[in-house]
């Protein structure tokens, strides 16, 4: 156990080392942080001595050498654009990208389950058939394009005239396929409430969970149809096995036997891959957070990005692959909590 | 289960071996509408995309042909359309009908370009780290573990970043689709690596290796010419499912700005440029190349759900 | 985020409706503000910046401002004369104290003047002052050192400081006049100015206070804003949703994207502004032969469409321009329109010998001006009509700056604002033939040079009869115009948004710098 987190913090180690010393590298590319610092009537003198002063001048090998210093001690230095330090910056975007996150969660896992299970019970209803058609469209529908076609819809609204007006019925059709929009669909809404520190919430009022709805849909939209497949096909594995037949052959109701036997063991290799994903979809809301504009720490990262701003980019990468070894340990160990069998410090399989 | 038929086979000629896979596939094929409709759909697109420059009514490139007056014109369904643009013109004036095809010609390039490059990386990887083991196994599967807990995204970005660094943004931009391949291939073949390895780890013991071993032959050859082929089921229904992952992958790059140029769009990026325009109520120079893109990838997925069903290869999971 | 809503504002607030009852009256109006920077230092001469100019005119007072026509509105300075050709008279305003309870003399106009001219924002600015003298009290001269008409351009960027305030040494034994850039300077935290509003608390980045100053000298301002919250929201997207949810009641910059969401939202008002910022392209003579040729230059010119981008990709938010000068500037001269022909294009590429065009590079940003990228990608294709190939590149910002100097491609575009508010300063930088020494032409991207345009300027530059100084930079227009030195596309519009009642409109102008002393906020009870 100690063994593999000692192994694990090695591994995170070498993930944000490899991370920075790219970032490093890449930095002189991106752009001259200067000239976005000055006006446009000052002399290129007066720009290198400032250069100078923030040491953008000094050999590859020295710069890093100082970030990595102060990198340690938990100073990551100043954000170029915003005149404050990167790790306040991103404090500052996190809450709102973990809402999102969660809610978008909460949306899979609501939904997941139940359609999950539902069509691995019955694989040849008419229902489960819809549900597996809807979530290969989901698969294929990249998570901008959701975003894009939920603002054009509820954001925008559409009026539909396919129909004959004149009708009864043209005009019911032409009314019900019609939406009047006015969803918000841009940023945080402002009734947040603050919870504690920098962290103010979406969750507490109504206007701040009308503005959150959008996204998280669409963020939960990418990754809901994976959830579902991988729910299904699990599920249907164990209704296959020894000892959910033992079970229906002891006379266990089946709902007893669906609902807590067979889903303990589906939910195994769900929460092993759920966990990544979780992680992999604070990626993703670098994409949900520029369609609606949500000032979180992926719209944060783009900006950044764009305006060279470079200890911002490196905190944030360093932020996020902190993030991932954390979740994919956490996933690790709850797998070895569930399943003993799992040896922690074995090589992978 | 393709284990067992796969060493019952192993003996028999590859040429007849395959030649019964195909009409095992074929068999299943005829049977069903839904591979039937997306096959059909995916060769017309892809036959309309290459034949652009023959189809498309103007050409988007000839940039002497684009009028700025006549730009965001609505399609033809809607008043105000005007007859020379069947599908309306983006913000630019450009004919959306052409430069979706132009669009989508761009879009598929990639696509087939960076999963060659994916099975190309992946699979030599994947059959060294299985073949071989050891150590260039744990240090190959630990590099595929760190780059695959970033997101594909992430990765491309970084890797973008990388490249834009060390050629110039000048030369990204004159070879933006062999970049976008480029960056799109670095990214994603640990997918391969993986799939490749847990098969090879399968075949790896089995008789006829060892046959080949103790018949004397190279493990370059061993590999090659005897694992390698026994592998190639899931290395196929892979590559559906990863050609659309690289498509949509170029698109959300283009679509936040770091793929290709709007001179020379992808579907992606015409998405994008589309987007600004949306709130002002053209919705179709976004929604137009939308569609396409998710009727493509859509076509391309059901596709590869239908070759996972009837080949049903062992695939990596988790 | 800014406007939290914390339990205790909450309870405060309850208990205030709770205990008085009575609708805020529109004497005591707090405005919240949305800008997209905040000021970076409190210290007017650390930074020339778009958010410390805007600070200095809460938190001080101009001796001379400029009024939405380009006028000259006295301020702190009541009158002024040219004594001779190279000294200036100025008359103070009475009456007049800092928010130290200092009174504000001509002692302190002199001592800020010295002081511009050692901070190294403003020190090439002030070049041309040689000194200030105080005469009496209230009268100050100042002195230049070659016959120099903008005086009174420069005049607007002097907000006399507090001297006393500012004289002495600090606990810690520093100097409080001081200017250290990016520093902790004194005058960085601390501030006496005469203006309408007094800092009360600031944190950097996140927040000022102000509240207004009680002995303010300009009773006659019906500006009734009583305490001002300044957040700077440097996200567009937050920023306009800040203001459409109603957490700000006014925000500057609002992004080209969201100006429809915002002229149609209900409760707030879009105000829009005829900007002054010219927007063009150069073209490298360096590197294109053809281009050192005046009819491929007024080819090009004729190609672009300058009303079709206004109208269609801008929207109508610019005004197609054929000069540098927009209209009130010193130069503008009404004659010079935007030219769109393109058979006479085709013609004089033909008569240069450039029937079958060339090729060349473009470059532009895709994130400082409004469309930027669409621009440059409808430039691109206006000149394949007359065979001129174009291969565009757009990045961002912060990766054009470093490009642009390195001046490897064919045309740039660029956007350009006269700090002076002046037309000569267009030229200065832009089209005056390059020269390391001087600094002149330091943004000429295309090496461009026409020695007649330049002797004309700076002879104006240096003609204190107004009237035949814009005489002179009329001309020069002109001459450019006939020459083709710049590719003139349109001036950019400015946007600001503000909830109801907040009376925008009368307070801002081209110069973007809201005169928020006099901005009046009717209260939505009234």
């Amino acid at each position: 156990m100690i063994a593999f987190l000692i192994k694990r913090l090695m591994h995170a180690i070498l993930v944000m080392f490899v991370i920075s010393v790219l970032a490093f590298a890449i930095q002189d590319n991106l752009g001259d942080p200067v000239q976005q610092m000055v006006g446009q009537s000052v002399p290129e003198s007066e720009r290198e001595e400032i250069r100078e002063r923030l040491g953008l001048n000094d050999p590859f090998l020295v710069q890093y050498a100082r970030f990595a210093r102060n990198a340690v001690q938990g100073d990551f230095g100043y954000s170029y654009f915003y005149r404050e330090p990167a790790l306040e910056v991103i404090a500052r975007h996190l809450p709102a990208t973990l809402e999102l996150v969660f809610a978008a969660t909460l949306i899979i896992v609501l939904f997941s389950v139940p359609i999950g299970v539902y069509s691995a019970i019955k694989p040849r209803s008419p229902i489960s058939r819809l549900f597996m058609g809807v979530s290969i469209i989901g698969i294929s529908i990249p998570v901008f394009l959701t975003a894009i076609v939920l603002i054009q819809i509820f954001a925008i609204g559409v009026t539909v005239t396919l129909f004959p007006e004149s009708t009864g019925w043209g005009a019911w059709l032409n009314a019900f396929f019609s939406t009047e929009g006015n969803m918000p669909s841009f940023g945080r809404g402002y009734d947040l409430v603050n919870v504690v520190g920098n962290w103010d919430t979406n969750l507490a009022t109504w206007n701040g969970l009308q503005h959150l709805v959008l996204p998280a849909v669409s963020l939960a939209s990418i990754m809901l149809p994976l959830f579902i497949r991988l729910i299904r096909a699990e599920m249907m594995e164990v209704l296959q096995s020894e000892y959910v037949k033992y079970a229906r052959a002891k006379g266990i109701s089946m709902r007893r036997v669906y609902f807590v036997h067979a889903l303990k063991n589906t939910m195994l290799p769900v929460i092993t891959v759920g966990g990544v994903q979780i992680g992999t979809m604070v990626a993703y809301t670098i994409l949900t957070e520029t369609v609606f504009q949500w000032p979180g720490m992926g719209l944060m990262f783009l900006d950044a990005i764009n305006r060279a701003d470079i200890p911002l980019i490196v905190t944030y990468l360093m932020i996020v692959g902190v993030i991932f070894v954390v979740t994919n340990t956490i996933v690790d160990l709850i797998y070895g909590l569930v399943n003993p069998t799992v040896k922690l410090t074995g090589k992978p399989a | 289960m393709s284990t067992t038929s796969n060493s019952s086979q192993a003996s028999a000629s590859p040429g007849r071996w395959e030649r019964v896979r195909d009409s095992y596939m074929w068999y299943s094929f005829k049977r069903d509408r839904t591979a039937q409709l997306c096959l059909a759909v995916f060769i017309c697109m892809v036959i309309a995309a290459f034949a652009s420059p023959l189809i498309a009514p103007t050409n988007p490139y000839d940039l002497a042909q684009i009028d700025i007056m006549s730009s965001e014109l609505p399609p033809f369904w809607i008043d105000g359309a005007d007859d020379r643009y069947a599908l309306g013109t983006d913000a630019q004036g450009r004919d959306l009908w052409s430069i979706v095809l132009y669009g989508t010609r761009v879009s598929l390039l990639i696509g087939f370009g960076a999963v060659i490059l994916q099975a190309l990386l992946g699979v030599t990887f994947g059959l060294m780290a299985g073949y071989l083991g050891g150590r260039v196994d744990t240090i190959l599967m630990r590099l595929a573990d760190i780059q695959l807990s970033f997101s594909t995204l992430m990765v491309a970005i970084v890797v973008g970043a990388l490249v834009k660094a060390t050629m110039g943004s000048a030369f990204y931009s004159q070879y933006a689709v062999m970049m976008l391949i480029l960056i799109i291939g670095l990214a994603e073949w640990p997918q391969y690596a993986r799939t490749v390895r847990a098969s090879v780890l399968a075949e790896k013991n089995k008789e006829y290796v060892d046959a080949a071993r103790v018949m004397g032959l190279r493990s370059k050859r061993i590999m090659f010419r005897h694992v390698l082929p026994n592998t190639m089921s899931p290395i196929f229904v892979i590559s559906t499912v990863q050609i659309a992952n690289a498509i949509i992958s170029e698109a959300a790059l283009s679509f936040l700005g770091l793929g290709m140029p709007e001179t020379h769009p992808s579907l992606g990026s015409l998405i994008k440029s589309g987007f600004d325009y949306i709130q002002s109520g053209s919705w179709w120079i976004t929604l137009i190349p939308g569609a396409v893109l998710v009727v493509l990838v859509l076509s391309i997925n059901l596709l590869g759900d239908w070759l996972r069903d009837v080949m049903n290869p062992r695939l990596y999971k988790g | 985020m800014t406007f939290k809503k914390t339990l205790l504002a909450s309870v405060i607030g309850a208990v205030v409706a709770g205990t008085t009852l009575l609708p805020m009256t529109a004497s005591a109006e707090t405005l919240r503000i949305g800008y997209s920077a905040d000021p970076e230092t409190l210290d007017l001469h650390e930074q020339l910046s778009g958010g410390v100019l805007r600070f200095s005119h809460l938190a001080f007072d101009p001796l001379v401002r400029w009024t939405k026509d380009f006028q000259f509105e006295p301020r702190l300075a009541t009158e002024w004369e040219q004594v001779d050709e190279t000294t200036m008279r100025m008359t103070l305003r009475e009456g007049v104290t800092f928010h130290s309870g200092n009174e504000f003399t001509a002692k302190d106009v002199v001592w800020t003047i010295e002081r511009l001219k050692e901070s190294p924002d403003y020190r090439a600015i002030f070049e041309p002052v040689a000194s200030a003298e105080a005469v009496d009290d209230y009268t100050v001269e100042i002195v230049t050192t070659e016959p120099y008409p903008l005086l009174l351009n420069l005049a607007t960027y002097i907000f006399p400081l507090d001297s006393e305030f500012y004289t002495g040494e600090t606990d810690d034994g520093s100097d409080k006049a001081e200017i250290v850039k990016a520093g902790n300077s004194f005058a960085s935290r601390n501030v006496s100015g005469t203006g309408p509003f007094i800092v009360t608390d600031r944190r950097q980045g996140v927040r000022v206070d102000f509240e207004r100053f009680e002995d303010y000298w300009d009773t006659e301002s019906e500006g009734n804003v009583s305490n001002i919250v300044m957040t700077p929201i440097a996200e567009n997207a937050s920023r306009v949703a800040a203001l459409l949810s109603g957490g700000v009641d006014f925000i500057d910059a609002v992004p080209p994207n969201d100006l429809d969401r915002v002229r149609e939202a209900d409760g707030v008002n879009l105000i829009e502004i005829d900007g002054t910022r010219i927007i063009g392209f150069q073209m490298n003579e360096e590197r294109v032969e053809a281009f050192q040729d005046a009819r491929v230059r007024q080819a090009v010119d004729l190609a672009i469409n300058q009303e079709g981008i206004a109208d269609r990709l801008m929207r109508g938010f610019a005004n197609p321009a054929g000069q540098f000068s927009p209209e009130g500037y010193s130069g503008h001269n009404p004659d010079l329109t935007p030219r769109y022909d393109i058979e006479r294009a085709k013609e004089l590429m033909a008569e240069a010998g450039y029937e079958e065009g060339f090729s060349v590079e473009m470059i532009a940003p895709n994130n400082r001006y409004v469309n930027d990228a669409q621009i440059a990608q409808a430039v691109a294709n206006m000149l394949a009509q007359i065979n001129i190939k174009v291969d565009l590149r757009t990045m961002p910002l912060a990766q054009y700056w470093p490009e642009y100097d390195t001046r490897e491609s064919d045309m740039a575009m660029i956007g350009w604002h006269a700090d002076t508010e002046d037309s000569a300063n267009f030229f200065q930088y832009l089209t005056f033939c390059i020269d390391e020494e001087t600094g002149a032409g330091q943004y000429n991207y295309g090496s461009y040079c026409n020695e007649e345009i330049d002797a004309l300027v700076t002879e104006a530059d240096s003609e204190t009869d107004l009237e035949k100084r814009n005489e002179m930079l009329r001309e020069a227009e002109a001459m450019l115009y006939e020459d083709v030195g710049f590719i003139m596309l349109h001036w950019q519009n400015l946007a600001y948004a503000a909830a109801d009642g907040v009376e925008v409109e009368p307070v801002v102008n081209a110069i973007d710098f809201p005169y928020l002393g006099d901005l009046v906020v009717k209260s939505s009870d009234d």
